[in-house]
């Protein structure tokens, strides 16, 4: 019985229940000579109701919960060995857990099947049993002492320091999508900064090229490649609001947060080919979702991750050019606009210079470029980040364009 | 039958005490004129019923958004024409805007959290249960009470009125983490509606202060004589730890809100910094988003205890009671709850494993929110032990009583995985989080507000409310609520990520479509079956059958004033006097199966042929 035939079930069942509701609250209010539950006995009705209730409960979890298994990506196949970690962690906790559910759940009912009141029937008076107490008192607290401490034992695995022999990549969080960051060949990040950031000059990511040779072997792709087996540190920024980063098949996430950078590292251990394998789809991709509500367009912040071999690794890192390049496209007039940075301001205005380039101090260039981006550029996702359904596309918040010269001018470099 | 129905009855209108309520031109009290009496009134008992209705009232609406976000998850993109006509632009073409979506399940965690499950729950039964039980003629201060009623009217009308401005209400989520909702860049939702959102709050905020202390203050020191702290109803218990707890945590709140505030209209940088937003560089630097969510959750997770501690008090009450045995562990129970609140103030960074916030603050925290696991398990223990060998009497309170506890059970446990820092990881902020606090603190507090109301309505209106309806409200929406928040576990172990509008864009969040409708199915009846609570209430209250003055012969004060529906003061004559703890049921030896805790040594009336020198009082019990 798949979920198709129960939800057919549900939509008789649903007028049937309903009908029910209400021929009841006619015989309540209309016709109370006929009251056809007038003779039951309530004790006894509630009481068989919440036998039923119990047993057909924990059959229609147990069942749910098998009906949906092959969903559950954050609990099987971990594809990290922190999510190794993390997973068999959740199955001890899963195991007590639910054998504590079921039983108390079963007694609570079983007695309110079993104790349900008789006329003449007298309650014990059992007002407390000290022993009792303590023994629901301490077995508990051994059981929830041995959970915390493997608990603690798994955190300070998954969030110690990173190995020495490790890839890096940064994710920056912005409305709505995600920039992503290698260091590039000479493996180090160049400096970003807020306040460098200029979406229409092609340097969105807030990059100082002119003054930071680290910089300009950076290269920014649209899908983040990570070498299987490898330990990988991502650092985490947000140019914005708040968002979290979130890599469930590798178990990883933390917040993504202004004005700092926060970091996880785990370390892939299936490709996603063989990836595909296990789980027998061929279309199979491991993705990187937001997690920290952020606006309108949270729910579509996807990039794809693929964990490949560290060859191809290594061939696709060759593949990727430099943000540097491209952003020496965007300003060809260059030479012109880095001599005399500040008389640009009426220049950026054309459209056929589209704003000026970064220059090694940014402060003069705040005013003009953020005025620029506003008119022209509300934050809009990436078309790759076309949400596969047809829904309507998140609408990117308004700019608060009367705002701009105000909050503009009051930057203080 | 008819003649039940007749809301009139003889007696009611020579006693003068019964209120005036049905009884025109009938001047009697010293604060008769209808302003007094219904609106700013002082009476506990009033101020209790305007907490209850006004809360009622709320609760429709945070649920009815719960239903509109709920079709959009069961039926994304499907054109719904009826969304258009109610709510305008934000559903053009009858699809709700993404912005709207957020700022719905926003309004509903705020209203059912704050005004429902908080005020509707702790300022309906603190203030109505309070001097009644504990044998006070009303509260320490009648006029802050009467104020904390109206800070928190003034609060629910702003918080309505934020649902019909042109941006729209505030939609950076019930928590309100900043820079969302500090940038009106980011969200229309953050501008006037997040003003007015604040601006509540602190409405909200003095209401919950100015009862909190009147709670504390009239427990301490209004109790009559040979009441002892020992011999509290554990209601009362509830109450007071509650209020200890909200006069402790939400100044904090208040802290938080007042540095937003400052933020977002005089440019100062409490939580923000480097921001590049809607195309234009912010001026704000070197403040800390992290800042705001240590404030907001050290008044987040407290107040989680706010809500379901007066829900477990009442299921105390109410389970010793229709059990007709003692509450097991009288005690323990006390113990536990104080434990509670004593762990409730230092777990508040488990909201925060995933936040940047150093990891080895993650271990303590995960410490102590684990250890809370002990003190709930007692809890629960209990309430099965006091089942155990009773003589139960299912009336709809006690059904909703015994459904806190199974939620509570079911709920609770799955907090053993999301307090573990490193299996936090994974879950964190997906349905299985929403399965969590909806079965753990919404479902469980709900049922002890609808516990409370079957189980009190006749000493609150003088009438039963009908049965049947509750039977039947009890099963849809004890049934309903599982359906509903049972399979949200099933999503949260594929990931499914929280507030998302549609869970369409990502492999790994498809293949839920018939479980969502299923969900918003279960839903909407559950919805419905509240729609049939609320009309009990309110048609038991005005033709509903009269009731006797000790309903489920319970031992407590409450059901001891002179009359069934008692005037302002409560009792007529003597307060009376206690002699022992109100647990009293079956007590071997005594003729009746209830003990009521005014009842002099003396008075007893034994069973033919006891022997009156066996019997000892439950206090002398322990000391022997």
């Amino acid at each position: 019985m798949d979920a198709q035939t129960i939800l057919t079930l549900l939509k008789f069942a649903i007028p049937v229940v309903l009908v029910l509701a209400a021929y009841n609250l006619y015989l309540v209010f209309k016709l109370k000579n006929v009251d056809m539950f007038a003779n039951w006995d309530r004790n006894k009705i509630n009481g068989i109701l919440m036998l039923l209730f119990v047993i057909f409960g924990t059959i229609a979890s147990i069942w749910g919960t098998m009906l949906y298994d092959d969903t559950y990506i954050l609990i099987h196949n971990p594809a990290s060995d922190h999510g190794v970690e993390i997973d068999s962690m959740f199955y001890v906790t899963a195991v007590i857990t639910g054998f504590v559910c079921i039983l108390t759940n079963g007694v609570l009912f079983y007695f309110g099947y079993k104790y349900s009141g008789r006329e003449g029937k007298k309650a014990v008076y059992y007002p407390e049993n000290n022993k009792l107490e303590i023994a629901w008192t301490v077995v508990p607290a051994i059981v929830v002492t041995l959970l915390i401490l493997s608990g603690m034992n798994t955190w300070w695995k998954v969030t110690g320091d990173a190995p020495a022999d490790r890839i890096e990549l940064e994710l920056t969080g912005k409305q709505f999508a995600w920039d992503i960051r290698y260091p590039g060949a000479d493996n180090k990040f160049g400096v970003v900064t807020w306040d460098s950031i200029n979406d229409a000059g092609g340097n969105s990511y807030g990059y100082h090229f002119a003054s930071d040779k680290n910089g300009q072997d950076d290269f920014n792709p649209q899908e983040i490649y990570l070498p299987v087996n490898k330990a990988v540190k991502v650092l985490i920024r947000s140019r914005d609001v708040l968002h979290c980063p979130t890599m469930p098949h590798f178990r990883m996430k933390i917040d993504a947060v202004p004005g700092m950078t926060t970091s996880y590292w785990f370390t892939p251990i299936i490709t996603t080919d063989s990836m595909r394998k296990i789980r027998n789809n061929p279309k199979f991709v491991y993705e990187l979702a937001c997690q920290e509500i952020c606006g309108g367009g949270h729910w579509n912040m996807r990039r794809v991750i693929h964990v490949v071999t560290q060859a191809e690794y290594d061939k696709w890192t060759k593949e990727q050019k430099p943000t540097y390049l491209a952003w020496q496209e965007a300003n060809a007039p260059k030479e012109v606009a880095a001599a005399e940075p500040k008389t640009d301001t009426t220049q950026v205005a054309k459209p056929a210079v589209p704003a000026q380039p970064a220059t090694p101090t940014p402060a003069p260039s705040v005013k003009g470029g953020a005025k620029v981006e506003a008119k022209k550029q509300p934050i809009a996702a990436p078309a790759k980040e076309t949400p596969k359904a047809a829904a309507p596309a998140a609408k990117p918040a308004e700019p608060a364009k009367k705002t701009v010269a105000v909050k503009g001018g009051k930057v203080n470099p | 039958m008819s003649e039940v129905t007749t809301h009139i009855s003889p007696d009611v209108h020579h006693d003068e005490h019964a209120h005036s309520k049905f009884v025109k031109h009938h001047e009697h009290h010293h604060e008769s004129n209808f302003i007094t009496k219904y609106i700013f009134c002082q009476d506990h008992k009033t101020i209790a019923k305007q907490f209850l209705f006004t809360g009622t009232f709320m609760a429709i609406i945070g649920l009815s958004l719960s239903i509109l976000f709920r079709l959009q998850l069961a039926f994304p993109n499907t054109p719904m024409p009826f969304l258009e006509t109610l709510l305008g632009k934000w559903a053009p073409g009858g699809i709700l805007d993404p912005n709207f979506y957020l700022a719905l399940v926003t309004m509903h965690g705020t209203i059912i959290v704050f005004f429902v499950l908080t005020a509707g729950l702790s300022g309906t039964f603190s203030n109505f249960l309070i001097p009644l039980q504990i044998g006070a003629r009303d509260m320490a201060s009648g006029f802050l009470n009467m104020l904390s009623y109206w800070a928190f009217f003034i609060s629910s009308c702003l918080m309505l009125i934020s649902l019909g401005i042109e941006t729209g209400p505030a939609s950076g989520g019930w928590v309100i983490y900043p820079p969302l909702s500090a940038l009106p860049q980011a969200m229309p939702g953050s501008g006037l509606g997040m003003t007015l959102w604040l601006v509540a709050m602190v409405f909200f905020i003095a209401s919950a202060l100015l009862g909190g202390i009147n709670y504390i203050t009239t427990v301490l020191n209004l109790r009559t004589k040979g009441m002892s702290m020992d011999r509290l109803p554990l209601t009362i218990w509830a109450f007071f730890i509650t209020a200890i707890i909200g006069v402790l945590s939400f100044p904090v709140l208040f802290s938080a809100a007042l540095l937003l505030v400052f933020d977002r209209s005089f440019g100062t940088s409490f939580y923000l910094s480097d921001i590049f937003i809607g195309g234009e560089m912010l001026h704000y630097k070197g403040g800390s988003p992290i800042l705001f969510q240590h404030l907001f959750w050290f008044l987040g997770h407290p107040e989680v205890y706010i809500i379901i501690l007066p829900a477990l008090g009442i299921s105390s009450e109410v389970i010793s009671t229709q059990s007709r045995k003692p509450i097991f562990g009288y005690k323990a129970m006390i113990l536990s709850m104080g434990a509670i609140m004593f762990l409730s103030f230092i777990v508040w960074a488990h909201h925060m494993f995933v936040t940047g916030m150093n990891p080895f603050l993650g271990t303590i925290f995960m410490f102590f929110t684990v250890l809370i696991a002990i003190p709930s398990a007692v809890k629960a223990f209990n309430y099965i032990a006091t089942m155990w060998n009773g003589n139960l009497q299912f009336t709809p309170a006690m059904l909703f009583a015994i459904g806190l506890v199974s939620f509570f059970i079911s709920g609770g446990v799955t907090g053993l995985f999301l307090g573990n820092a490193a299996v936090d990881i994974p879950l964190h902020d997906t349905y299985f989080v929403t399965a969590h606090f909806h079965l753990v603190m919404g479902s469980s507090a709900a049922f002890g507000f609808f516990a409370g109301v079957y189980h009190w309505f006749p000493k609150m209106f003088g009438k039963k409310m009908s049965n049947k309806l509750g039977y039947v409200h009890f099963w849809l929406t004890f049934v309903g609520a599982y359906c509903v928040f049972l399979p949200m576990h099933f999503m949260g172990f594929a990931g499914m990520p929280r507030r998302y509008y549609v869970q369409t864009a990502f492999d790994f969040t498809q293949g839920y479509e018939n479980l969502n409708i299923f969900i918003t199915m279960a839903a909407i009846i559950t919805f419905i079956a509240q729609i049939m609570f609320v009309f009990n209430l309110v048609r038991s209250a005005i033709w509903g059958e009269k009731s006797e003055p000790n309903p489920w012969n319970s031992n407590t004060l409450e059901w001891t004033t002179e009359d069934v529906l008692p005037g302002h003061g409560n009792w007529k004559g003597e307060i009376p006097e206690v002699y022992r703890w109100p647990y009293d049921y079956n007590k071997p030896g005594v003729k009746a199966d209830f003990l009521p805790q005014h009842i002099r040594p003396e008075d007893i009336v034994f069973e033919e042929g006891y022997d009156k020198g066996h019997f000892v009082e439950h206090h002398d019990m322990e000391h022997a």
